[in-house]
């Protein structure tokens, strides 16, 4: 060990020995590299295979699929266009034009973060999509103008991609207005507008399937982080709103200050309240309690729906403004008095300085949230809507001579929808990050 | 790198006139830019200034120095009010330091800061971290601002780093961008917290020689650092603090020469 002489110099970069290298080597080193390891090799090598064979023979023998042929589009917009709920039958339109929209917006995701897998999502969303077009269907069941419609699933792909690209669409933030704007133009048009032609009222209890996770989910994901950033500044901000100064005695210099941090009160108060109490409470609170408390013909007694978007989004904002401020105290405080000492504002050094990097230093966070989000839009079953997990449970109850035991096959598929697009949301968060990080490579 | 104007070591002002100003003040306010008049700062309990008193003229460079703790970077640091002090006064350019939020942002914007970890703005360009400042408080268009901007990087040598991220710059190198980016907002006054302390020995001397031709161009300045040579050849005054107070206070020659408290003779005994 102890050798005086130092080893012969070589200047020259030598080749790894042979054991480290090609597929033989990458055995040895990684699986076969002990009796441990090796025995570690063979039984979870046997473990992965057998769940292989058992789940590949269930999914391709065993299981029995045409529950999801037989729901249709039930799927994806409930039984929102049957005669007890649309008389005239024609108001299949508005649910198409809501999935466009959505498919508008996915297009964009694409277009500003996808690559890979997120551009493949998308693009299988909208073919399938598209493709549903072609079903052999009777021209009765399925009309030209809903198969144009869906046909139209791919156009819309490319023109939000397109739109992200070359319009004044091309920031998240805008991106995130046109979510917005989206969310309420779908609220109304499923809603209905009585006395307009073709537009006649729905009932919001039959509204139904996964465009009604999608609405509040993307409603809530575009609104819940500004909550969260105003939430998050409310908490840490000790600006008073009541700001006395009482001059005291004859000296003017003796003033007795009375600051009240109101406003870092109540956001904490906020936070506390809607992360204290479980959703599923919350959503039964704004159905039966929230109305009573509200004057007789306020518009949200009438909207039990907007109720619950409205609940999810805040929720999502409490934990999202604690989110945020773990990104703000991260942040080494030399950051603000930098920005403070070149005579920038508090609000000029909070939207230029400090945020950006806050928010950049916990896209995971915001990005988990976005997605406990999307998975807890199926809570809203207990005000009666049946969204996509319960309109596929209500359809086999209903049928249960027919598709007793379906449930298995119904619920993998429901996983699988949602685990492609939360996976999808996890891509672009990573794109994100790298993007942003990419650009700063921080030391301090 | 360009030098505006060399000053004679003869035409700096005699130190007794310098020791006096700070307690008499009035008749020399034009020249003394800043003015402290017992100045107390605590931070919970710990009294981190005790009775601050002394002024700093036009185009004077004083270097504070003393052991660590002893209130040399929050005493530079209540200049610009990143600091709070509770008693006493500051005047900094005629303007009395309150909590009236358009004073702080005057006198912000007159006192560039120089800090010990640089803070630079890790999520912008070099360029953007100096023109920000510029453009958002001094209205500055940005043509303006690159302008001044890409000036100043040629003065602290470094103008090819202008597009790059501060992440992929060295730890001198970040220094002078710091040094461009308070210079930018055209103060009248430069404040240093330990510029060099952060840094490896090779960087030390790039960030001095900015700061030494600084100097050279008549800019006030108070720098904390324990660069002894620096402070030698360059400081006008030095004050060593120790405890909150100001110990001992003079020319270089008269500190390192003939210092008049032990204190001082120890502390120098160790550093240098």
């Amino acid at each position: 060990m102890s050798d005086p002489q130092p080893a012969p110099a070589s200047s020259r970069a030598l080749p790894p020995p042979r054991t480290e290298r090609g597929a033989l080597g990458w055995l040895r080193l990684n699986l076969f590299g002990g009796w441990r390891s090796s025995l570690l090799t063979l039984i979870s090598g046997a473990a992965i295979g057998a769940a292989l064979f058992y789940g590949l023979r269930w999914i391709f023998v065993q299981a029995d699929w045409r529950i999801v042929a037989e729901m249709g589009g039930r799927i994806a917009i409930g039984s929102y266009n049957t005669v007890d709920n649309c008389a005239s039958q024609n108001c299949y339109w508005r649910p198409q034009v809501v999935l466009l929209g959505f498919i508008l917006i996915l297009g964009m995701a694409w277009g500003i973060a996808g690559k890979g897998l997120t551009k493949r999502i998308a693009l299988v969303a909208a073919v399938v999509l598209s493709l549903l077009a072609f079903l052999p269907y009777s021209w009765e069941e399925m009309g030209i103008d809903v198969r144009l419609l869906l046909g139209a699933n791919l156009p819309a792909l490319g023109l939000g991609w397109l739109l992200s690209r070359y319009t004044p669409l091309r920031t998240y933030f805008r991106i995130s207005l046109f979510a917005v704007a989206w969310f309420v133009v779908s609220m109304i048009l499923l809603r209905g507008i009585s006395g307009v032609p073709g537009m006649e009222p729905v009932s919001v209890y039959a509204w139904g399937g996964f465009m009604v996770n999608l609405i509040l989910a993307v409603g809530g994901i575009a609104l819940s982080l500004p909550i969260g950033i105003l939430l998050a500044l409310g908490r840490g901000s000790e600006t008073p709103l009541v700001n006395l100064r009482v001059p005291v005695g004859k000296h003017r210099r003796l003033k007795w200050r009375l600051r009240l941090p109101i406003v870092k009160y109540l956001c904490v108060v906020f936070i506390e309240v809607f992360r204290g109490v479980p959703l599923l409470a919350l959503l039964f609170l704004s159905q039966y309690l929230l109305p009573l408390a509200m004057p007789e013909g306020f518009f949200l007694t009438s909207t039990p729906l907007l109720r619950t978007a409205i609940v999810i989004t805040l929720f999502s904002g409490a934990y999202m403004a604690e989110n945020v401020r773990g990104g703000l105290q991260g942040l080494h405080p030399g950051q603000a008095e930098a920005a403070r000492a070149l005579g920038l504002s508090g609000v000029a050094t909070i939207r230029m300085i400090t945020l950006p990097q806050a928010l950049r230093n916990v896209i995971p966070a915001i990005v988990g949230q976005f997605i406990s989000l999307f998975k807890d839009t199926t809570l809203i079953y207990v005000i009666g809507v049946l969204e996509v997990v319960q309109i596929g449970r209500s359809f086999i109850q209903g049928n249960i001579q027919t598709w007793a035991g379906s449930e298995i096959e119904y619920f993998i598929f429901i996983a699988v929808l949602f685990w492609i697009f939360t996976y999808g949301m996890s891509r672009i968060s990573r794109r994100v990050e790298e993007r942003l990080g990419a650009s700063s490579r921080a030391r301090n | 790198m360009r030098l505006i104007r060399r000053r004679e070591p003869d035409s700096r002002p005699p130190p007794g006139e310098l020791a006096d100003t700070g307690h008499e003040g009035s008749q020399n306010q034009v020249d003394d830019i800043i003015i402290c008049r017992d100045v107390h700062k605590w931070f919970g309990q710990f009294h981190a200034l005790r009775g601050i008193t002394t002024t700093v003229r036009r185009s004077e460079v004083v270097v504070v120095f003393g052991p660590s703790g002893s209130g040399k970077s929050t005493f530079i640091r209540t200049i610009n009010r990143l600091d709070e002090h509770q008693r006493g006064e500051i005047i900094v350019d005629g303007i009395t330091l309150s909590n009236d939020v358009r004073n702080i942002d005057a006198i912000r914007r007159e006192v560039g800061m120089v800090f010990q970890s640089f803070n630079l703005f890790p999520h912008l360009t070099v360029l953007r971290n100096i023109t920000l400042a510029p453009m958002k408080v001094r209205h500055f268009t940005g043509d303006q601002a690159e302008e001044v901007a890409m000036d100043l990087l040629h003065r602290v040598g470094i103008p090819e780093q202008a597009s790059k991220f501060p992440g992929e710059l060295s730890g001198g190198q970040q220094q002078r961008v710091a040094i461009a980016r308070a210079l930018a907002m055209q103060p009248k006054i430069m404040l240093f917290d330990e510029p060099t302390s952060a840094l490896d020995p090779e960087m030390i001397k790039e960030v001095l020689d900015v700061m030494r031709e600084m100097a050279g161009t008549g800019m006030t300045m108070v720098v904390v650092t324990h660069e002894m040579g620096f402070a030698r050849e360059v400081a006008d005054r030095l004050m060593l603090f120790d405890e909150g107070q100001i110990m001992e206070e003079g020319t270089p020659e008269q500190i390192f020469e003939a210092p008049k408290s032990e204190r001082t003779k120890l502390f120098l005994s160790q550093i240098l």
